[in-house]
Order: structure tokens, then sequence, then C-alpha cells
């Protein structure tokens, strides 16, 4: 990951299926390292919960809160003459239609514009709702995005959009995003265009079970990656049969460590002379033999 | 009916482990409640309470899935440029949707001028009913990888988990992490919300944000905090914060790196073998209980029971 131009950033996505495994804990020091050598941006996808900034107190936000907006339909009373066609088009169930009174819940519309579009009377037009907001950050060399979800909002793909969009604009060698935990579509928008995962695990039942979904996920989406395995120490057979069964690379593992869990507790990002710093040197190595075969293809 | 809903943000705050334990407690009790596992995504819950086969199976479709008959499309574009989710791409004349990113809203049929874009239901997972250990039954829901965790789905397992219980019965719902559908759809009309706050930094902040949320602000709420005693300045952070959303701390189970092993195993908190946190999660589960009005109020519970670590 030496200083390229003409080179898209290569693209890191770290995530794991279970929650709390220690995502955010792996993206941080995964960008706070590899930004002493080159230009990283660090996305906070995990829109419902974004906790990268609890690591990094001395990031100073630049430039305005952008809001992340999609468009719902509004009615016009006079022109509607309650037909039912758009409550038919929904497939969100967001549009209720009885004689005299068409109903609009904002908050279930996801915004396809199909209603406004098979209104025989265009009744309905399209106005602005915020789903959610996006700011960036710098902290140092490194830049951070973050996306938000609006709270009351539901919409959650679209603020994952938002900030993969702004994102995009700050100039990157390198791209790390902390992901949503889960398998399901936040996940799956997470990853669009990711060149690389990193999933990160944990020696229990619970994570093995949440790994192996996730790791499905990242196979169907063509993606290539690696697990590291987080607070590490006691033996899990079910977390080795998943990852066995992962299709992914074992990359490296941080040991459970009660100053470790102290010092997550204080949002205190993983110190490289620390007990993470083989698995995050691990991850950086892997990733450096990902860019170089990438620029001689 | 009652619904216990047991909710916190973050991902791995213990949500799973308190809601499994709050059923082994009131086993142990004599009160039998069906467990829901709202958190489709990372269905643990029947791990923790040791569930058997399931006893009943339904497929649970998520609308409409849209595929393009290769031989009918002229590749004109047109549902590239309908679609408002960036799920459409054009390779060699052809028209190709990226199921990922599809929100099956339909907009490509309506438009493709030859009908080269045909529906086929989404088999989006099962919903499930299955024996377990302690209570009557588990509801849950087993999704496809990649598919949409609505909250739809979420409704499903709790309609289901409040048709077994019956109109004098008890739910005990574990809901997903985070404050969007999934997780507004498996606290939503819960008759007392139990915030499992984990006392770190991230936990802290993303427990303020669930309660940043109106339509929780409406749910009856306690707090429980979990892997308490790490750094004395997040504790009380995590009751400042209790206090100032006027919620009662219910509980407070220290961090215990022996109970952590043991909780690898699955199991619930009860069968952990650590007993400070087997005494502190069996305080909690009563308070909880008492204050769900299932048991009677004995002195600490309902109260604010303080532990201090030893």
């Amino acid at each position: 990951m030496d200083n390229r131009t003409g080179f898209a950033p290569l693209r890191v996505a770290v995530a794991s299926g279970k929650g709390g495994t220690g995502k955010t804990s792996l993206a941080v020091a995964l960008a706070l390292s590899a930004s002493a050598s080159v230009r990283v941006r660090l996305v906070d996808l995990d829109v419902e919960a974004p906790d990268s900034l609890a690591y990094l107190p001395d990031a100073v936000a630049s430039g305005e809160r952008r809001t992340v907006e999609i468009a719902v339909p509004a009615v016009d009373r006079d022109a509607c003459d309650s037909c039912g066609l758009c409550a038919r088009a929904c497939r969100f169930g967001a549009i209720l239609v009885l004689p005299g009174v068409t109903q609009i819940d904002t908050n279930l519309c996801k915004g396809c514009g199909r209603c406004v579009r098979v209104c025989p009377r265009k009744a309905l037009t399209e106005r602005p709702v915020e789903a959610g907001s996006v700011q960036s950050y710098e902290h140092g060399s490194l830049s951070v995005i973050e996306g938000r979800l609006r709270p009351g909002d539901v919409r959650v793909t679209a603020v994952i959009d938002g900030a993969l969009s702004a994102a995009s604009g700050i100039p990157a060698d390198l791209e790390i995003r902390d992901c949503p935990p889960g398998a399901t579509c936040p996940l799956t928008r997470s990853l669009r265009g990711a060149d690389y995962a990193v999933l990160v695990a944990e020696p229990s039942a619970y994570s093995a079970h949440d790994l192996v979904a996730a790791a499905r996920v990242v196979r169907e989406m063509g993606i290539p990656g690696g697990i590291v395995v987080n607070k590490a120490g006691a033996s899990s057979p079910e977390l080795d049969a998943a990852i066995a069964g992962s299709g992914l690379v074992p990359l490296g593992s941080v040991p459970f460590d009660a100053d470790l869990a102290r010092e997550g507790a204080d949002a205190k990002p993983w110190r490289m002379d620390g007990p993470a710093g083989p698995a995050v040197r691990a991850v950086l190595d892997a990733l450096k033999a990902l860019e170089a075969s990438r620029r001689t293809a | 009916m009652k619904t216990i809903v047991v909710a916190s943000g973050k991902g791995g705050a213990g949500k799973t482990s308190f809601a499994a334990s709050l059923m082994a407690w009131l086993h142990g009790q004599g009160i039998q409640a069906v467990a829901a596992d709202a958190d489709v995504d990372a269905a643990n819950l029947g791990l923790a309470l040791k569930a058997g086969v399931p006893v009943e199976r339904r497929t649970y479709i998520a609308g409409d899935a849209r595929e393009v008959r290769a031989e009918a499309c002229t590749g004109c574009g047109s549902c590239a440029a309908v679609c408002r989710f960036d799920a459409i791409s054009l390779a060699a004349g052809v028209a190709r949707i990226d199921p990922f990113s599809c929100e099956r809203c339909g907009a490509c049929a309506d438009v493709c001028p030859t009908g080269a874009v045909r529906s086929v239901p989404a088999h989006a997972g099962e919903l499930l009913r299955s024996p377990v250990a302690y209570g009557e039954a588990l509801a849950h829901g087993e999704l496809v990888p990649g598919e949409d965790a609505s909250g739809k789905l979420v409704r499903q397992v709790r309609e289901s988990a409040a048709r077994i219980a019956g109109p004098a019965g008890l739910v005990v719902v574990d809901a997903p992490p985070g404050i969007g559908c999934p997780a507004m759809a498996a606290i939503s009309g819960a008759d007392l919300l139990v915030v499992l706050m984990e006392a770190g930094a991230s936990g802290i902040r993303d427990a303020a944000r669930l309660l940043d949320n109106a339509a929780i602000a409406k749910v009856p709420a306690v707090a429980v905090l979990n892997k308490a005693g790490l750094s004395p300045e997040r504790d009380r952070e995590a009751r400042d914060l209790a206090r100032d959303r006027a919620l009662d701390v219910l509980g407070r189970i220290p961090f215990d790196a022996a109970f952590r092993r043991a909780a690898e195993r699955g199991g619930t908190w009860l069968d952990s073998g650590s007993p400070g946190t087997v005494e502190a999660v069996s305080e909690a589960c009563a308070a909880v209980a008492a204050r769900a009005g299932l048991v009677p109020a004995i002195s600490a519970a309902g109260a604010t029971p303080e532990r201090t670590l030893p």
C-alpha cells in the first residue's frame, strides 16, 4: 500500500456476524496503524450503533454534517380519486387507501418511486425526508466518515449507501469499513464493492454459529477474506469447525486478556506493542500482499 | 399475555445470555415462558436454551424477487434507470439484478418494454418452533444469509410466540442489536423493556441511542448493567444514563473472566458455575420478574440492589 495515484483504494470490510466480537477494535487498530504510512479512510457503517469515534476522542469534525435523504411520496388530496393503484404497487405496505382517504406511512417507505409512476392522476409527488446523516472527521492523517441512522428511522441501507458515497470523495489508498453485525441486508450493503473482508470471531458457540452465516454471505458475494479470532484462549470446537468450513483464511488471533477488556471498556485503541499487535500486523501483511497482486494484475 | 423484551443497542452486550437466564430462572420458579428469538440475523437463543429439533417449520417468503430472462432482454437499460437501489447493471447487453441490493419493489418489471423481468417468490427462510430445556417453547426464525432481516420476520416470530403462550402466557423476547427496523419490531408493544447496558464506552453510547428513540421512550423500561466493574468511571456513566432516562437499575452483573469462559460453551449464566455471577444474575432476574408482576416483590427486588465487587 505505497502511495499510489490512479488506483482505486483497497477497500476492506471488517465484519463478524455476532455483535460485540471486536469489529470496531480491529477496524480502528488497522486504520490507525496503516495511517502512519498511507492515506486511510475509516468508514463507520454500523449506522445503528456507530462507535469507532469512541476510540478516537481527538477526532475533529471536518465539513458540514450531510443529511441522507430519501424521496417519499406526498398526496395531493384534490387530485387523488382513491383508485388504490399506488397501494397495490407498494411492496412495503406504506400506503393505505380507503374511499376518500389515502394515507402514507413515510417511515415504511423505501423511496422506490413506484407509486408515483403508477398514479394515473399524478396525485403523488416526491419530497425528501431525512433517514440519517454522514459526518467526516480528521484524526491526524486518518479520515473518519461516520454514518448515523436518525433515531426512529429504519432505513439502514440508505444511510450505509450515503456513508460509502461520502467516503468515496475523500482521497485514500486504503478504505477500512467498520460493518454492522448480522448477516443480512445491512451487511451485504456494507460489503458492496469491497476487495477483501476480515471477519472477527470469538471462541464461543454463538460466535461460531454467526460466523458461518457471515462467511456464507462473503463467499456468495465473491469477496476474498480472512478471519481473526478475538478473545482467544479457550478451545471451541464449534469455532474451529466454523473456520474450517468458512472457505476463509485464518489470519491471526488476539488473546483473551483482562487488561485488554478493561481498555476496551474505556474505548482505548489496541496498541501495536500490546497483545493485539501481532494479529493486526498479520492482517496488514495480508492486505499488502493483496495490494501487490492487484497492482501486478 | 405479557411480553418482556431484552435489548441493548450494542451487539455482544449479553442480551441472549440474559434472556436465556431469565427463562431458566422463571423455569426454576415454576413459570414456563415462551422465548422469542427476534435476533433473526444471529439467532443464538436456541443454543443457550438447549433447544431440541424443531417440531414445527413454516416457510418464510419475503415478497417477490425479480430475475431477468436473458433471451428476452434487449439491453435497453430502462430497468437500471428506474432502479433507486443501484441493483441493476448491464453486462454484455443484458441486464443483471444483484439480489443482495434489490429491495424487491418491482419497478424494473413495470418499465421493461419486453416483459423480460419475471417475479419469483423469495424463499427468505423459515419460521420454527422448538422445544427448550427451560420454558414452554422457542419461537425463532432462520434466514437465508444475505436476506433482508425485515421487521416482518421479527413480527412473525413474535406472533408465533404469542400464539404458543396464549392469553395468560408470558413471552420473553431476545431483541436484535441496533435501533433499526428489526430492533423496533422486536421492542414495540412490550410490557417491560430490559435494557442490558454494557458498562463500557460503546455500550453506554449505544444504549443511549436506543433510548433516544421516541417510540421506545413510551415502553416501560428498566436497566441491567453487564460487564460491570471493568472501569469505575464507565460504571458511573452507565448509572448516570439510567438515572437521566428514569430507568431503575435492577441488576449489576460483574465482568468475570471465569464465567465468561463458561458462557462460551453456550447455556445460561445460571449454569456458569461462577457463584458471584449466579447470585448477581438471579437477583437481576428476580427483580425483573417482580417488576413485571410475575412474582411478588421481595425485599431487594424492584428497588436498586447495590452490589459491590469483592
